[in-house]
């Protein structure tokens, strides 16, 4: 095949039974002119060193399982086309995150932001069947679509700079969660979560450096998210001074 | 590598292998975009002077027309002259970059209004801004009233 081209890549490595800190190794090979990092990685595995880990499913951008950082950038690796790379690629897990083995990271830290935000639709009296579906217009789920587009991937925390310095942050997915289950006009949980944005390391510890957004492989922008969040909260907080009664029976 | 905070998006439970620490990328804060970021919170350091030389301005107000031409004499100094071009382009760069984020923050509708398209809500924003420099410098130069 004429369209072979090798590249060099230093891939972190962790085995937690013998690494006392991760270290990197390198690994040379040809590649061909349309792969994708992960087409990379998936070689190294599969014809070179089997005991890389990696986490990767559908190979299309959908799963948001194959996030990692490549040159210092969190990227979807199904999404990363090599031609867009030098000879050397720096491939390491994602910034932010316990290394549990080589690319693999922790998110259970993430699962757990996540639920804080109470991501389901939340009705003060739950709907009769006879009641019929919920109907929506075009408009009102333009609302919130958007921020219904995100796949799990945490390229966000991973770019984010306040998830590097606070823990307790509820970060750039969780919080745009938040807010696309506020911004549906079937949910009634609005004032549950927008206490909870108000407490600590939620929507204000938000510096917006937009980083969330940049990286953001399906245009989500949690960045607007988070920021809408913030005027939503203290809207919710204003209002509840003047009417603390209202929504109540 | 560098190091986020030890406990960055730690789990609510000991995994059960030993986990390194999360990290950040080597020199993460010489890319292009962190860069900004990072000059647009060091703004906040000349904020804080700016801070001080207003307490200094108001300090000369209440002692006297002999302190507050000493004040004004002093603002003729070559670093204080420094400082101020220095605050003024602070000021200009946190406002082009606030401006550019601004829209976006906006709420989808308030009541029954959809928010004006983002191009428009930003050359609003310059419009304003615009408006009230003018009118400063009329009013700080003299012109009017």
């Amino acid at each position: 095949m004429d369209d072979l081209q090798n590249k060099t890549f230093v891939v972190t490595r962790f085995d937690p039974d013998r690494d006392a800190a991760p270290r990197t190794q390198s690994y040379e090979i040809p590649c061909r002119s349309d792969w994708k990092v992960l087409d990379a990685l998936n070689h190294i595995k599969d014809e070179i060193d089997a005991t890389l880990s990696h986490r990767w499913s559908c190979r299309m951008a959908v799963c948001g399982s194959c996030g990692m950082n490549v040159n210092g950038e969190p990227k979807l690796t199904c999404k990363a086309a090599l031609a867009g790379y030098g000879d050397v690629v720096e491939v390491a897990p994602l910034a932010n995150f316990p290394i549990v083995r080589d690319l693999v990271v922790d998110m259970e830290g993430f699962m757990e932001k996540f639920q804080a935000v109470k991501p389901w639709i939340i009705e003060a009296k739950a709907r009769a069947v006879e009641e019929g579906p919920h109907r929506q217009s075009p408009e009102q789920l333009e609302a919130f679509r958007q921020f219904s587009m995100c796949i799990n991937c945490m390229l966000c925390y991973a770019a984010c700079p306040v998830v590097a310095r606070e823990p307790h942050f509820l970060g750039p997915a969780a919080i745009a969660l938040g807010h696309r289950y506020n911004m549906d006009s079937r949910d009634e949980g609005a004032r549950e979560r927008n206490a909870i944005f108000r407490g600590e390391g939620t929507v204000f510890s938000c510096s917006y450096a937009n980083e969330c957004t940049e990286v953001c492989p399906k245009n989500v922008d949690p960045a607007a998210a988070v920021n809408q969040a913030k005027l939503n909260a203290v809207i919710d907080w204003a209002t509840s001074l003047v009417l603390p009664r209202r929504g109540e029976e | 590598m560098g190091l986020s905070h030890p406990d960055a998006m730690r789990p609510p439970r000991p995994a059960p292998t030993r986990a390194a620490p999360p990290t950040l990328p080597d020199g993460f804060w010489t890319r292009p975009r962190m860069r900004r970021y990072l000059l647009f919170d060091a703004t906040g350091i000349v904020y804080l002077l700016v801070g001080l030389v207003t307490l200094r301005v108001a300090w000369a107000l209440a002692a006297g027309p002999e302190a507050w031409q000493g004040l004004q004499a002093s603002f003729r100094h070559p670093l204080y002259l420094a400082f101020h071009a220095l605050t003024l382009a602070s000021v200009l760069f946190v406002g082009v970059r606030f401006f550019g984020l601004f829209p976006k923050a906006q709420p989808a509708r308030l009541g029954p209004l959809k928010p004006p398209p983002e191009p428009a809500i930003q050359a609003m924003l310059y419009v304003a801004w615009g408006v009230v420099t003018v009118a400063l410098l009329v009013v700080l130069g003299g012109v009017w009233p």
